[in-house]
């Protein structure tokens, strides 16, 4: 009689246990002791409270798993990885920003290859962009968890009322306000190009509206070039916009980690600031109540000369996955170390990623590059952005993330002497056409 | 005098070896983190790496063969050799008067001693920071008082320019390390015997005079070493520089270090990084002797 009672509770705790795992399809991990060594850069919260939520949760669901979470400072992080990369004490487990250092850590054999992981086992539902930015050479080699952002032009609805001008849908029209604004003793453009992949927004955007993503990619692969019509278009629109005074005097040195440019929209110097849409949080932080008062989004306008010629108006700039994991589990034997490897993909898709971590991030307006996710948005702001960034036809990732390592920084050289007018849109084209073959031929 | 010599060598030895035993941490430190790190420098200098591959491929002298052809690393070396004649120009002399000043004044300055010392106290990284809000090109100190003058908004851009940003930075630097000349000469001043001074007014030399021509010829060989050490300071200078302009703009401000280092850990080109790093080593060395070897001063009275 025990015994058949015994018989059918154990049965009943197989079932349980079966529709638990039925639940989710997920890898089976080790019940051994293992240690997975993790690297961030959430030194400050509410990032870090949520990073760590992430990893408490899963520490807690496998109490045999230890994660050591190291908040890395992000200035330096780049060359810690590096150094820690070359004498063999990488961790197993990584933050970075995907293109072109990615590409560089995987040729060097610190990337676990997870297509295989992810077509078999369960993750959230990536938009296309997002997986797309975690691939390279057709491999997946990292899971996404920060947000999207968009690259978008913010503004002073306030002065745009004051002045009596409307949201601009054409470039020509973007500059008829531009003139309006200046009239009206307005700068129009705040930029803290000191930092460089600030002016680049403006030649990514002018390159994409002209030419969508052909006259890039043909650059990029050089089949095409960096001299070619676009470019030279938009880096000639570009330096006709210095020269008409669209931009507050002194950008080059201007920083935007300081928040220099946003405290020239604050004093009413400057009308509009095409940036990233983390500004929006910035701003927010900053004050609530001049937010909530004057900020405005509209996307980049478009360029009528093109469209009538059929070039996509809906390739946007931005990056759909912010910040991706990488995994780095080996043998000593150099062979694949499936067990942490297993446990690593699972906390990345499981626990980051989950229902608790994405609310959070929502609340702090970060959204998350998963399906779905673009109806929850409150903001008004945030709405624009997220509503530009799901009906683009293509997200061009940050040239300066895309671009090889060695070509981003000439790139940003180029963004200094373009905007400073010491150089020619042609010559800017060239030495990125330089720095690019070179790049090519290693 | 067996007995004598036996002796002799005992102690000897024994000194030996408790001279070895002594010195043998800090030979063991400068082996490990001095001399090994610049020949492994050399050594890497020979690879096309790019820093964290397992896959270094050796190209011998190749990296070498492309320093020497590189535009940019002798334009940044160009750089070195301007930062490194105007601080010498700036921080020597600057230290010097307010030292002097300091001396004569007596205990009753030391309230400056302390307020001009500060600047030398704070990290590199803060004057970087500061510095950028005081040149900001709006609300930054010089475009307030330009637009204080012109009576409308004025725009200064210090920072965002060639070459007025290479020269902004030689002005922070000077501001950065002048009161370390300045505490220099403040050492070098009172290691001057008061008898000197004594006899030099009993001999009927007014103050000025003594200065001039007792004083400061005695600093000859503290000048020696700080002008060795400012210049070594500018040819390997990094930090402030970096936190400040990141060499910019378009390489405006780019010294050796900062080429070095973006090679090395933005641009994935480790085997290059380090060919730089060789260069330089080279280079600063050659400087630094070159120095010691023309510039004699007499070493005592």
């Amino acid at each position: 009689m025990t015994r058949k009672i015994l018989c059918t509770l154990l049965v009943l705790m197989l079932l349980c246990v079966g529709a638990l795992a039925e639940g989710k399809n997920i890898p089976e991990l080790t019940k051994e002791p293992l240690t997975i060594k993790l690297w961030d850069i959430a030194t400050e919260d509410p990032t870090k409270s949520i990073q760590e939520g992430a990893v408490a949760r899963f520490m807690a669901d496998y109490p045999n798993i230890k994660v050591e979470q190291v908040h890395q400072q992000n200035d330096n992080y780049k060359q810690q990885l590096i150094v820690a990369m070359s004498s063999g004490q990488a961790p197993d487990m990584y933050i970075h920003w995907g293109g072109g250092p990615m590409a560089e850590y995987y040729k060097s054999g610190f990337v676990n290859d997870i297509t295989e992981l992810y077509n078999t086992y369960d993750h959230p539902d990536f938009i296309d962009a997002a997986v797309a930015q975690a691939t390279y050479d057709g491999k997946i080699l990292a899971i996404p968890f920060g947000g999207l952002s968009g690259c978008d032009i913010f503004y002073n609805k306030t002065i745009f009322k004051e002045v009596g001008v409307e949201v601009p849908k054409t470039i020509t029209e973007l500059e008829d306000v531009c003139e309006k604004l200046k009239a009206a003793g307005y700068v129009p453009f705040s930029l803290a190009n000191g930092s460089k992949w600030t002016g680049s927004m403006y030649y990514m955007y002018l390159v994409a509206r002209h030419s969508g993503n052909d006259e890039f990619n043909a650059a990029y692969d050089q089949t095409g070039s960096f001299t070619s019509e676009a470019f030279i278009w938009a880096g000639e629109k570009i330096q006709e916009w210095v020269d008409k005074g669209y931009f507050n005097p002194g950008f080059n040195s201007l920083v935007t980690d300081n928040g220099e440019d946003r405290a020239l929209l604050y004093d009413n110097t400057c009308a509009m600031m095409l940036h990233g849409s983390w500004q929006v949080r910035s701003i927010m932080t900053d004050s609530r109540e001049w937010y909530e008062a004057n900020l405005g989004t509209f996307r980049f306008p478009e360029d009528e000369e093109a469209k009538a010629k059929g070039v996509p108006q809906n390739v946007e700039i931005g990056t759909a996955i912010g910040n991706g994991f990488s995994f780095n589990c080996w043998k000593e034997d150099g062979s694949v170390d499936q067990d942490k490897l297993n446990a690593c993909y699972v906390l990345a898709t499981q626990y980051y990623n989950d229902d608790t971590y994405n609310k959070e991030q929502m609340a702090n307006n970060t959204t998350p590059s998963i399906k779905g996710f673009e109806v929850g948005v409150e903001d008004p702001n945030m709405q624009v952005v997220i509503n530009t960034f799901f009906d683009a036809s293509n997200v061009q990732l940050w040239y300066d993330q895309y671009l090889p390592a060695s070509v981003t920084e000439v790139h940003k050289d180029c963004m200094t002497e373009l905007f400073g007018k010491t150089k020619t849109p042609k010559e800017i084209g060239e030495a990125q056409d330089a720095a690019m073959k070179a790049e090519l031929a290693k | 005098m067996n007995k004598k010599n036996s002796l002799e060598r005992a102690t000897s030895r024994s000194t030996a070896i408790a001279a070895a035993v002594f010195l043998f941490p800090a030979l063991a430190m400068i082996l490990i983190y001095m001399i090994y790190p610049v020949v492994d420098t050399f050594v890497t200098s020979a690879y096309q790496w790019n820093g964290i591959s397992a896959n270094k491929v050796p190209v011998g002298m190749k990296n070498w063969q492309d320093l020497l052809k590189d535009g940019a690393f002798w334009s940044a070396f160009q750089h070195n050799l301007v930062v490194m004649v105007f601080s010498i120009l700036l921080q020597i002399p600057l230290g010097l008067m307010l030292a002097t000043f300091l001396d004569a004044g007596g205990r009753k300055f030391n309230i400056f001693k302390v307020i001009w010392f500060f600047p030398y106290l704070m990290s590199s990284v803060a004057i970087a920071f500061l510095f950028n809000y005081i040149l900001a090109t709006k609300g930054g100190i010089f475009s307030e008082i330009a637009g204080f003058f012109a009576g409308k908004k004025v725009y200064v851009d210090l920072l965002g320019k060639n070459p007025s940003a290479l020269f902004a930075i030689i002005g922070v630097m000077a501001w950065q390390f002048t009161p370390f000349y300045m505490v220099y000469f403040i050492a070098g001043y009172s290691n001057i015997s008061p008898s000197l001074y004594e006899a030099a007014i009993i001999d009927g030399a007014t103050r000025r005079q003594y200065l001039f021509k007792i004083a400061i010829p005695l600093l000859g060989p503290i000048f020696k070493t700080a002008c060795t050490m400012s210049m070594i300071g500018s040819l390997k200078y990094f930090d402030m520089i970096w936190n400040m302009t990141q060499g910019g703009p378009a390489g405006g401000t780019e010294l050796m270090a900062t080429y070095m280092y973006k090679l090395s850990f933005q641009k994935f080109n480790m085997g290059y990084g380090s060919c730089v790093a060789a260069g330089m080593f080279i280079l600063i060395t050659v400087i630094a002797l070159l120095f010691q070897k023309i510039f004699v001063v007499k070493e005592d009275y």
